[in-house]
């Protein structure tokens, strides 16, 4: 045991010799969380300003100009174009100069004076998806704004009869930023465990220097914990720089307890770690292992896990990819202990798999390993 | 004596190179099949529509009313029923546990209030800890409690018109949307250019950064070196291959999309095509320039990294550009991916030519020839 100990230890301080004597690495490890999160912290937000809309006014009435207004005064419009047509709109959407037009048609006032229901025109920019539906999604909400105010001024001071009044929970001000930095901690990790530990072992492959370490009496097991750990201790660090960031930066609450979530990492480093070590074990190869590293990391996490898209509007088979993931689970956990402040209670469950996970990839490559050599 | 000697030096370079790439088949098939399983995962997974968010329902007042509310709402879509409770704090606790991501709460009184015409609220919890579908969701609430609560106005409002002796009078604006070039705001549709856009750059990229550094980790640089070979010779060499590939993958992926998911061709193919030439410049570039600051792979990869997130996140691919605060706006026109996007999404539904993506064109060929040019500088003194 005292050996096996020993071993590890030597084994682990040969890596971390490789890592600290290629500082530019070091670096960029440390640096891309830094970046990434900076870059996700301002750049990923769901909420529209000031996005340029072009407006055809048919009707010039007071009522047109003031629904017009209504626009503007959301703040999620500035009306920048005043085309005579609709064809102007259709050419300068091809040019991508405007993404919304709105057409207000003659007779508008007169249909709302008359007490009848008078229609715009939206011209969407389909195109690009994800603008056009959040505007869509204004542009009914102020109109159904307007028509209450409208009914109002009709009879009298009128309230409408029901209204949903939303509460936020964990979320209040609606922060981009706080639905970003819980699966901005899992992309970083997954890739940087799974490419770094991918790259490592199929350089020694590569190099030759694998059988050298064989010829020594370290066990697989051995060389295997030895790799591990030392990457396990990066990832643990890019853990902290990110929440603590987070919270100095962005008011990323930690309402949760700390020493769970950093328990919880320490689980799913293992299980991205274990996923690396895999894929070099069955490529030897650095290049097909940065592929295969890439393909099996990034693309799931970015868009399987729940990051950036639901679960649940997912079709059947790539739900249950979602929920073997352990990014799927990891997200889950992070976002419960930041912002939510459960505990084990809560996410056990979601532990157990980010367990069963690690212990799979990293039995797998062991036996994987041994057969290998043999 | 240079010309023919020219040619087959480069000839043979590119020659060594793909076999170099495709010695092992299995890079091939990471080449050129993973891209294509990436559309085919993302056409199917990514669904910005937001529907179906596991919902709560907690109706306290359990008048036909409230029933008739409950499934007016559940029966539009966006909130769909996990569970009923009928203690309120069980269910914040169920959205506390991430159980449900909504609570729908009628109070005890709704249809007592809505008869006597007091108003009358219904609470909606949300979890916000996902942002965009809490967005969503707040959205729909708000506009299927307005809709139920019009026709009840209207009906009161000509109720109490009729006891005044008045016409009845509702005005109301009623938004009605075209959606141009995709009607039903199908993601695969728009999702398609952005995807043609990132995969060839990650391919494109790190291949390259990966395979100029391979050689020097594995010293045959240096033997490259001793060589007859000028260094843009090698290095046009080296990238053909790769712009190769991209191309390949720009065709192949416009083949899924168009089968699978239906995605149009409304313009010109050749206009596709002479956009990739003009960005693979950039992206075949970047990879060259970070070839150059790195001695190993494993640097490269992370360098490549480090250039790769930037591009994608600022290219408009997955979140709105007019979303973004005004200076990363500002980045964005230094993006050739967005330029690519824009390119890819006029062309294929738009219909769009050349006339009206001119800009465009000039700007990925601006930077196309900046990134290269700086990037065979830097590689030429590397090497010299």
């Amino acid at each position: 045991m005292n050996a096996f100990v020993r071993r590890v230890i030597a084994l682990s301080r040969k890596e971390i010799l490789h890592i600290i004597r290629d500082p530019r690495v070091i670096y960029m490890a440390l640096g891309m969380p830094v970046i990434l999160l900076l870059l996700f912290g301002y750049a990923v937000s769901f909420d529209l300003d000031r996005l340029p809309i072009a407006l055809i006014d048919r009707d010039r009435t007071p009522a047109s100009r003031e629904y017009a207004a209504s626009l503007a005064a959301s703040g999620a419009f500035a009306v920048v174009g005043r085309p005579m047509d609709a064809d102007e709109i259709e050419a300068a959407f091809r040019r991508d100069a405007w993404k919304v037009g709105v057409l207000i048609p003659r007779g508008f006032a007169r249909s709302l004076a008359r007490g009848e229901t008078a229609e715009v025109q939206i011209l969407l920019d389909g195109a690009d998806g994800t603008t056009t539906s959040v505007a869509l999604g204004h542009i009914v909400g102020v109109t159904q704004a307007e028509t209450t105010r409208l009914l109002g001024e009709g009879g009298a001071t009128m309230a409408l009869p029901v209204d949903a009044r939303v509460v936020m929970m964990f979320n209040p001000a609606m922060k981009s930023v706080l639905f970003v930095v819980p699966g901005l901690i899992a992309l970083i990790l997954a890739i940087m465990a799974v490419l770094l530990t991918a790259l490592t072992v199929a350089r020694e492959w590569e190099r030759g220097s694998m059988e050298q370490l064989f010829s020594t009496p370290v066990r697989r097991v051995e060389v295997i914990l030895g790799k591990l750990l030392p990457y396990l201790g990066v990832g643990m660090i890019q853990v902290l720089i990110v929440t603590t960031l987070g919270a100095e930066l962005f008011d990323v609450p930690v309402r949760g307890s700390l020493a769970l979530l950093f328990g919880c990492a320490a689980l799913f480093l293992a299980g991205m770690l274990g996923q690396g070590l895999l894929i070099s074990v069955v490529t030897r190869n650095q290049q097909v292992a940065t592929q295969v590293g890439l393909l099996s990391s990034m693309l799931p996490t970015l868009l399987l896990s729940g990051f950036l898209f639901p679960v649940e509007n997912m079709a059947c088979p790539l739900q249950i990819i979602a929920t073997v993931l352990p990014a799927t689970h990891f997200i889950v956990i992070l976002r419960g202990v930041l912002l939510k402040g459960v505990g084990f209670d809560v996410l056990w469950p979601h532990m157990a798999a980010l367990m069963a996970f690690a212990a799979v990839v990293i039995a797998l490559s062991t036996l994987r390993f041994r057969r290998r050599l043999a | 004596m240079a010309g023919p000697n020219l040619a087959l030096m480069l000839w043979s370079i590119m020659v060594k190179e793909v076999r170099q790439a495709f010695r092992d088949k299995r890079m091939a098939m990471m080449l050129l099949v993973a891209p294509l399983m990436q559309i085919v995962v993302l056409g199917y997974a990514v669904d910005l529509e937001v529907d179906d968010i596991p919902t709560v329902v907690c109706d306290q007042d359990g008048t036909p009313s409230s029933r008739e509310l409950l499934d007016a709402t559940l029966a539009e879509g966006t909130f769909s029923r996990v569970a009923s409770v009928t203690d309120a704090s069980e269910a914040q606790d169920m959205v506390q546990s991430g159980a449900a991501a909504a609570a729908w709460v009628v109070p005890r009184g709704y249809e007592r209030d809505l008869r006597r015409g007091t108003p009358t609220s219904v609470q909606v919890l949300l979890d916000g800890t996902d942002t965009n579908r809490a967005q969503v969701a707040s959205a729909a609430a708000q506009q299927m409690a307005v809709a139920h609560a019009l026709p009840i106005a209207v009906e009161q409002m000509s109720r109490a018109a009729a006891t005044q002796q008045r016409a009845p009078s509702a005005p109301q604006i009623a938004p009605v949307a075209r959606i141009l070039y995709n009607p039903r705001l199908r993601s695969a549709t728009y999702m398609v250019p952005g995807l043609v856009a990132t995969v060839v750059l990650i391919v494109t990229t790190i291949v390259t950064a990966m395979g100029i550094t391979r050689e020097k980790e594995m010293g045959t640089m240096e033997q490259l070196l001793v060589t007859p070979l000028r260094p843009w010779v090698l290095l046009v060499g080296k990238c053909l291959p790769f712009a190769g590939v991209g191309m390949i993958e720009v065709a192949g992926i416009l083949a899924i999309g168009t089968w699978l998911f239906d995605v149009p061709i409304r313009g010109s193919l050749l206009v596709v095509f002479a956009g990739a030439a003009l960005y693979l410049m950039s992206t075949l570039g970047a990879g060259v320039f970070i070839s150059t600051v790195s001695s190993t792979q494993q640097q490269a990869i992370l360098g490549g990294f480090l250039f790769l997130m930037p591009a994608i996140l600022l290219s408009g691919f997955m979140t709105p550009i007019d979303n973004m605060p005004e200076f990363i706006r500002w980045l964005t026109y230094a993006n050739p991916v967005r330029y690519f996007i824009e390119v890819l999404r006029g062309v294929l539904l738009k219909g769009a030519g050349f006339r009206d993506l001119g800009v465009r064109f000039a700007a990925l060929a601006c930077f196309g020839g900046l990134i290269l040019a700086l990037s065979a500088l830097r590689f030429k003194k590397r090497l010299g």
